[in-house]
Formats: structure tokens, sequence, C-alpha cells
């Protein structure tokens, strides 16, 4: 896990998430992390095959050369892929968490952010191979919703959905994903990310609904991922004196004078369970699950993201 | 509580600082907004229990080291009052007697009459001004003194003291106290004291106290016994003899049994034990200051002529070390000896084996005697025999010559005594290899010059021995100047022609010509002794002598190689044991029985090549061995002996005040008693530092939880 953020010699587009804030747009940032997750492998985010042809697309770098069409391109001296009815069909829904605790930051970048940040690289992605995608940000309801569509400006302004989006108000993904649920009738690729802070109840053993959720939405066929993201402050509680912790989201009154040191070891452990119960509830639903924490170059997430889902159809 | 700088204690002031710290560092709280207060609360909630305790012992650690630093340096002190001597607060010379005998080993509480005499010294000594020379004996008789001399170094006489362990000896205070009076007969002070620690009881103090009559030091008796009595119950006796009835090894042992109490003992459990292992079990009832005896019948097995430790043992009290008494018996091996009767006789005492057979049964009364004539004697009836005795034969066939050689090769006995009978010829001829020396001619007493006056019993011409040699270990036994041999009378003997000396052959015996009358040789395994007289009454008087009996025993034994079926000497704790070089040995090695080893080199023995064995300071068995010249070592069971407490330290009668020699009491009624300053900030250190370890370890632990 990069530390320094800084672009290496040998990964070029490695750069780290405070470097990435720098760049001007979102539009820029998600090129820059796709071009990097892309050097020297496929970038089909949608790896599925069917017989069935149904159209032509022009070659873009990431394509598999297999499925470039030879004849068309002695026809037309420009490169074709063949499209497949699976491919065309599939629908990407960008699921973002833009709760209050999303915006929590003391350094580096905030977790709504980060997520901004590999939603928009995986929807740009998504725009380069002509697939729709859409976005929902929510918190306690769904706050901003646009359904997918290959239609040209989609990206750009999934993009200024995610630039215009600002941590509020309280967290209920369980709430959201129903909701999300009832709107989609076609099999989906939806990625999920959130802090999944406060989605818990408060007895430390369970996950609260949102596994249900999670669950259901892969029962109607639905291929489902979820992006943890946590700052590294809550992973390590890494503080040095006696603070006074108090709740980030509305209504939150929970208060907490002590010597952070004290807790350090105890917070880590707390930490550790905390994800460790998610993954397994994950498993237990068939949902990919993938921790990520907002100092780790959004690259290096997106690059082992992709390559595992590779993997995973070619198995 | 006293403090040498109160106004130090100011500083405890300091102790409010943590408190401060404390409350400071809570205003300065940084705020944060935090996501995860869920993950944060329960975190909080799982540890909150051991960091609330955690940080309570901190503070209170923190506060306990910032209060003990100005109590330090305010060198706090207490002030007790002591029991102890108000004279040793004087200017003095001082010479310190510790009873160390036996009886002050009995338990006391949870420790011993001696810890606690010790400890009652080491508080004295500890309460002396630091201007008094100070010497350190100890009570029991023999031993040697820890400081012989008046010293101001009280950290030697600490160390002198703290070394000291209690004896098994007995007391002799009389010795200790003249040894005390002359130490300080040197003294520069004016006051010389002595302070006796004992239990005050009787035995020790038979001699008197050993003072001068004239400029005696002051003595002062601490009674470490506080004046009590005690009861106690001991063995005082033990004793081992054989016991033929009950069978082969078999032992009688009586024991004595002693109450030393107001009330009488009831049902006394005794046991015997031997080599540690309890053999048999009795009770007996002890009146009141009552004695009484007890006798167990036991039959030793196992290997015959091994040595047993036997030991009688009552039940335990106090006094642990006169509760046991050991005895050592050197079992013979069966004696199975063949008496080849050379020239047989009508009458009974005119009879060839007469007296000889006689002396063995009395003298080993476990051995097998058998008489035949030559003629009966076959090759094959050696085998089960031990001892073979040729008297007055004339002449062994060469079968029995042969048969003898071999038999006394494979380690056999073979003893042979001349007479009218024998053939010196053929004898030489046939046996020439197991004879000490060659037979010569029959000389009579008649041809000697003079004659000895004044013996009733046969006025024919005779001759005597010469001087025994006791470092011969066969005479080892017998009276220095060898009555009951020296007085015997010979009025003839065999001469015996001159033979090559060696290692192999020695002259036990001679007559006062010079002439050998007991030569052995060593043949193979076994042993061969030639008397050159008779072993009846024909050619001289000696079997009717008192040596006879000790002589013929001593022989069969020499010649079987087995030592008596009898018990080791006994000796008091304390007591001196002579151990005797004989032959060429050079070194003598006494185990005791913690294991160790006291060597003597044979250049350190006196002119009548013994030494005096004295430290014998532990109960128990102690084996002698011998180391040759070539390094051969060879035990030597007739030098173990047994070394038993002195009976008389069970005894647990009080001396009788008015024999006591203290002249001013510990506790003089009207004095004010001294008082003892006792330095605390010592301790206070100790707890300081306990305390920074506990807060070094508890913030270390902080960042763990």
């Amino acid at each position: 896990m990069s530390e320094g953020g800084k672009a290496s010699g040998e990964r070029p587009g490695l750069l780290d998430p405070t470097d990435l804030a720098r760049l001007a747009s979102l539009d820029l940032r998600a090129r820059t992390i796709v071009e990097g997750a892309f050097s020297g492998m496929h970038r089909n985010l949608h790896p599925g095959t069917s017989v069935e042809f149904t159209e032509h697309r022009e070659y873009a770098p990431g394509d598999e050369i297999r499925r470039i069409d030879w004849k068309a391109v002695g026809r037309a001296d420009r490169y074709y892929v063949k499209r497949f009815e699976d491919e065309t069909e599939m629908h990407t829904f960008l699921v973002l968490d833009a709760s209050a605790s999303m915006g929590y930051r003391r350094r580096g970048v905030s977790k709504l952010d980060y997520a901004g940040y590999l939603a928009g690289a995986l929807a740009y992605l998504v725009g380069q191979q002509g697939d729709a995608a859409g976005l929902l940000l929510f918190d306690e309801t769904a706050r901003s919703f646009l359904p997918p569509s290959t239609r040209p400006g989609q990206i750009r302004e999934v993009f200024r959905l995610l630039e215009a989006a600002q941590p509020a108000g309280r967290t209920d993904a369980a709430l959201a994903l129903g909701h999300l649920g009832e709107l989609i009738d076609k099999r989906s690729l939806i990625i999920v990310m959130s802090d999944l802070l406060d989605s818990e109840p408060d007895e430390p053993s369970e996950t609260g609904p949102l596994p249900g959720r999670l669950r259901q939405l892969r029962a109607r066929g639905h291929d489902v991922a979820l992006f943890h993201l946590l700052d590294p402050d809550e992973v390590e509680l890494p503080f040095d004196d006696l603070i006074f912790f108090e709740g980030m989201e509305p209504g939150d009154a929970r208060t907490l004078l002590a010597q952070a040191p004290d807790l350090a070891q105890a917070f880590k452990r707390e930490s550790q369970a905390f994800r460790d119960r998610w993954r397994a509830a994950c498993l237990e639903a068939s949902v990919e699950y993938r921790f990520a924490r907002t100092d780790t170059p959004p690259t290096e997430v997106l690059r082992a993201f992709l390559a595992d889902r590779q993997r995973v159809v070619r198995l | 509580m006293h403090f040498l700088a109160p106004s130090l204690l100011l500083g405890l002031l300091a102790a409010a600082l943590p408190w401060l710290v404390h409350l400071i560092g809570k205003r300065r709280a940084q705020p944060v907004r935090f996501a995860a207060m869920q993950l944060l609360l329960r975190s909080e909630w799982r540890i909150s229990a051991r960091r609330r305790l955690r940080e309570i012992l901190l503070l209170v650690a923190r506060t306990g080291v910032a209060a003990a630093l100005p109590l330090i340096f305010a060198r706090p002190f207490a002030e007790r009052t002591t029991d102890l001597p108000v004279a040793s607060l004087d200017p003095q010379s001082a010479v310190i007697v510790l009873d160390d005998s036996a009886s002050m080993s009995r338990s006391a509480g949870l420790s011993t009459m001696f810890e606690r005499a010790r400890d009652r010294a080491r508080a004295l000594l500890r309460q002396f001004p630091s201007d008094v020379d100070l010497a350190l004996l100890q009570a029991s008789a023999g031993s040697s003194p820890k400081i012989s001399e008046l010293s101001p170094e009280r950290a030697r006489v600490l160390e002198a003291l703290e070394s000291s362990v209690c004896s098994a000896r007995p007391a002799d205070f009389a010795s200790a106290l003249r040894s005390a009076s002359l130490i300080l007969a040197g003294s520069t002070h004016a006051k010389r004291r002595i302070y006796l620690f004992t239990d005050l009881q009787a035995a020790g103090w038979e001699a008197g106290t050993g003072l001068p009559a004239e400029g005696a030091p002051e003595v002062i008796i601490d009674d470490v016994s506080g004046a009590a009595r005690w009861e106690n119950r001991a063995v005082l006796e033990v004793s081992v003899v054989p016991a033929p009835e009950v069978g082969t090894g078999g032992i009688a042992v009586d024991a004595e049994v002693a109450d030393f109490s107001a009330a009488g003992t009831r049902a006394l459990g005794m046991a015997l034990k031997v080599d540690g292992v309890s053999v048999a079990k009795g009770f007996v009832d002890l009146a009141p200051g009552g004695r009484s005896h007890k006798r167990f019948l036991h039959r030793l097995t196992g290997e015959t002529g091994g040595a047993h430790d036997v030991e009688v043992e009552i039940d335990g009290d106090a006094f642990r070390l006169d509760d046991q008494r050991l005895a050592h018996v050197e079992l013979a091996r069966s004696m199975s000896v063949l008496i080849v009767n050379g020239d047989p006789r009508s009458a009974r005492n005119e009879d060839e084996p007469f007296f000889f057979a006689a002396a063995l049964r009395n003298g080993l009364p476990g051995a097998v005697v058998t008489i035949k004539l030559p003629d009966d004697v076959s090759p094959e009836s050696l085998d089960n025999t031990t001892l073979v005795a040729l008297l007055n034969l004339a002449q062994p066939s060469p079968a029995m010559a042969s048969a003898l050689a071999r038999f006394v090769s494979a380690g056999g006995g073979l003893f042979i005594s001349v007479g009218d009978r024998v053939d010196a010829t053929a004898w030489n001829e046939r046996m020439a290899k197991l004879l000490p020396q060659p037979l010569g001619l029959p000389r009579t007493a008649s041809a000697l010059p003079g004659q000895h006056a004044g013996e009733i019993v046969d006025d024919r011409p005779a001759e005597r021995l010469a001087p025994i040699d006791r470092s011969h270990p066969l005479l080892a036994n017998f009276p220095e100047r060898g009555e009951g041999l020296v007085s015997a009378r010979f009025f003839k003997y065999m001469l015996l022609d001159p033979a090559v000396e060696g290692p192999d052959r020695s002259v036990i015996l001679r007559y006062e010509s010079g002439a050998p009358a007991l030569v052995e040789k060593q043949v193979g395994k076994g042993r061969v002794m030639l008397l050159s007289t008779t072993v009846d009454r024909e050619w001289t008087d000696l079997p009717i002598r008192t040596g006879f009996l000790p002589l013929v025993r001593e022989a069969a034994r020499r010649l079987v190689g087995v030592t008596g079926d009898e018990e080791a000497a006994s000796l008091r704790a304390g007591e001196a044991r002579t151990l005797v070089f004989t032959g060429d040995e050079q070194r003598l090695e006494v185990s005791r029985p913690d294991g160790s080893v006291w060597v003597a080199r044979r250049d350190q023995a006196s002119s009548t090549r013994s030494v005096l064995y004295s430290e014998t300071d532990r109960l128990g068995t102690y084996h002698v061995r011998a180391v040759g010249p070539d390094g051969t070592v060879v035990a030597r069971p007739e030098l173990d002996f047994v070394v038993n407490l002195d009976t008389r330290e069970s005894n647990p009668a009080r001396l009788d005040p008015s024999q006591r020699p203290d002249r001013i009491a510990v506790a003089s009624p009207g004095v004010k008693p001294p008082k003892h300053r006792v330095e605390l900030w010592h301790g206070l250190a100790a707890v300081m530092i306990g305390l920074l370890l506990c807060e070094s370890v508890l913030t270390l632990r902080r960042r763990r939880i």
C-alpha cells in the first residue's frame, strides 16, 4: 500500500488520493485512475460472453484482441470488436453513501471524496465500453438517483453529481438499497461504497438489516460488490493525547473523553472485528467484499477489483 | 515514629503533584468529531474497568513515590524497648558464648532453641555501642572457638555468628567459660563480661563454672528457653548380641528407653530398623522419670558377611536427636570348620582337638565344627568347608595335599598345628607350597638357658612369647601388653626352617628366643596359618590360658576372611577414636555419615602407628578403609564405629539456681529497659523502589490495552 502516494517509476499512474485531489476535475482524475489501473491489463468490466451477436463497436485499448472482427477491419480499415447480447444488456449502478460520517477527514481525503474517485473511474470505464452507468447517492434516503443510460453526456452527469455531493445526514444503507431494488428491473452490476458505520445495531455481534438487502439483490440476479471504505484513523486510532470525541452525524449525541493511546489497541481489535463481520456477512450473501483505506491509491484498489473479477470469470 | 530532619516533611506537598497533573490534563482535552463512535465506545466499554483500575493504581503509585522521597530524607526511625541485658549498653569487653550442644537442637515453635539463641545473640550484637571489643565462643565439648581474640569488628563477629550451627556434642560450660575468662583477661576495658545464651540445662555444668576464684568476669545468662520446662523421651542404650536360637544371622537387640516427664508415657511406640528399614515394632510403658528395656529378636538376611546398621527408634518428640540410637554390626560369614584329629586319644581332655574345638564353639557361636580322623577325610569333604584345621597330623596323603592346595587357592583357610606325630620331612615334601615356613626339628625348652619360676601348673623348663605386635590385625583387639598370651608357657615347639621373606608371609607371634610361633602365608585367595606347637597341653599350657580362645577365634576369622559377628565400637558425639595403621597401609580414610571423607596419612601417625579421629559431630555410622602403597583400598570393618548422642543431653533437668554463675540478672527490677532504635528509611526506600517499578509496568501496559 502506497504511503506517500507519489507516482513511482514503475507505476506512473499510481497516484495517492491526496495527489489525485489536486487534479482539476473528476473527469481527469477518473481517466488517470483508469489509465493507471489498465497499464498492461485488460479493462473489460463485464467479461461475460454470449453467442448472440448484436453490433460492432470501435476497438478501445483494453479490449480482448480475440474479439476484433478482422473481416470488418478489412472492409472499413478500422478496428471493430463484436458485441454480444450479454454485454449490451448489462447496467452498472454506482451506489454511494453520502452521509455525514463519510465526510470524516483528518489527513488526506474524506471517504466521500475517495468513493467519488472510485465511482468516477468506474463510470468512466463503463462509458468507455459503451455500457450504461447509473448513480445513487444516499444517506437516510435516496438523495440523488441517475438511471443508467448509454446516451452521450451520461458519464459527465455522473461526474457532476459526484463532484456536487456533500456529506450530510444520517446513514441508512439498507433503506437505500431496498429502494434501488424496487427501481431496477434488469440484471445489473451494483457497486456499493460506504463506511458501514452505524449500519450495525449496538450489539457488536450483529450486522443489522443491510446484509439481508444485499442477499435480496443477489437473489434477483444482480451482481453486487461492496467497497468498505474507512479512514486510517478508523482503523488504528493514531491519536497521541487526551481527546474529547464527538459523534459526526446529525442527532448523534455520543461523546467520549479518553486518553487515545490507552484505547488504541482495543480500538484496533474492534475495528478488525468490525471488518471481519462484514467480510463474513458478504461471503454469506455471495457479495464481493473489498476493504479500502482512504490513504490507499484508488488505482491499486481498482486494479485489484478488476483483476479479481477477470480471474473469477476465467475460472 | 520520629524523624531526624522533620523540616524536610514539607516536601510531602509534592504528593499533590500527580493530582494536579491529572486535573490540568483533563481540561486541555482536544475535541475531535469522529465517525466511528460506535467502535470507539465498544473499545472503551471493553477496557474501561481495567483502565480505571490501572489509572487509580498509577495515581496511587505516583503519589506514593512523591510522598516517599521527603519521608526518606527526613530519616524516620522508631524506638522499641528490648529485653536484652541492660549491661550491654556500657563500653566493655564482651565474650558471647553460644550454647550449641545437642539439646539446643530441639524444636521451639517454628524454630529451634539454637536458632532462638542465635537470634538473641544477634540482637545483642547490634545493640552494643560501637566501642565494645567482642569475641565469640561455642559451649559444646571440644568445639573450636569462632573468634578467640577480642575484636572491635562487629561485622566479623556477626558473620561468625551466622555461620555457627548446632552440634550433636554435649555441653561443656566449664571449658567454655574458662576460655572466655582467659580471653577477657587481656582486655583493656574495665568492664569485662561473658554473655551466655543457653537453655540452662543442667547437663554440661558437672565440672562447675570453670571461672577463676579471683577476678572472674561478670557472667550474664540469657535463658532462651524462658525457664519453660520440657518433657522428653529418649533411647539411652542399644546393644546387639548374637541370637543363634533365632537361626543363622539371628541377633537380639536390647534397647533401654527413658522418660523425662512428670506424667510418664503409656504405649510409647518403638521400632527396630535394620539398614533404614523398619523390621519390628512394639510398645513400652514408662513411669514418670522411669526407664524400661525392650528386646527385639531379628534374623539378618541378605549377603552373609555384610555390615548392618541397627537402629531403635521411638515416637518423636521435640528433641529428635535422642529418639533413635544406632548400632553397627558386622555379620560373620557362616563358618564351617573341619578339624582333622591327627592324634586321637580316649580321654577327651587329652584329645588333640579338645581345646581347639571348644574355643571355636564358644568364640564363634555360629560356627559348625566337624571333627574327623585322617582316614575319614576325602577331598570331597572339603567342598562345604570354610576352614580346615590339621592338628598334629603325621603327614597328609598326596591326594589330600593336592585337595588342600586347591581348597586354599580358592579362598579356604588352613590352620596347622604340630606335635609328636608330625613327620617334618613328609610335610615339607608334600605341602611345600602351602607351608608358611618349612618344618624343622622339635626343640624343648630344657635346652634353653634359664628357667622361669613362679608357675604352679608345671615345673618343666618353658619358654614364653615375645611381646606381641598389635599392629597385626589378628592381635589388634588384644590388650596392649598381650595379657592372656604372654603368660603362656611353651615346653616344646618345632623350629621352622628359614624361608624367603615376602609380602605374602608374616610372623604373627614369636617366642622369646626369636623363633616363630605363629606364621601365616597368603596362598591364592586363601590363607594358611602354622602354629609351631601343639593345641593341647602336651607341649604348652597355651590352651588353658585366657588368650587362647580369642587367639583361636581371631585366627579362624582371619583365615576365613571375615570379621566378627559383633557390634562395632560406639562413641558419644565429640569423643575421639584411635585408628591404628597395620602392615604397610599408607592412608586411612574415614567415611562420615554425610558422605564426606576424612583422610590420615601414615606420616601423621604417632610412634604407635595410630592417629586420633575427633570429628565425631554427626550421629551415625563411620566407615574406615585403608589404602595400600599400590593404591589398593581395603575395608577395615574392625575399625568402623558409630556415634550416638551423649545421654546426658536427653535429661531436661534445669541447672539449680544456686549453681548459676551469673551475678546480675538480665532484667533488673527498677532499671529502665533500654530502647533500641529501628531505622525505617530502608523500608521506605524499598517501598519507593517497588512503587517506581509498579509505575513503570503500569505505564508500559497502558500502551497494550
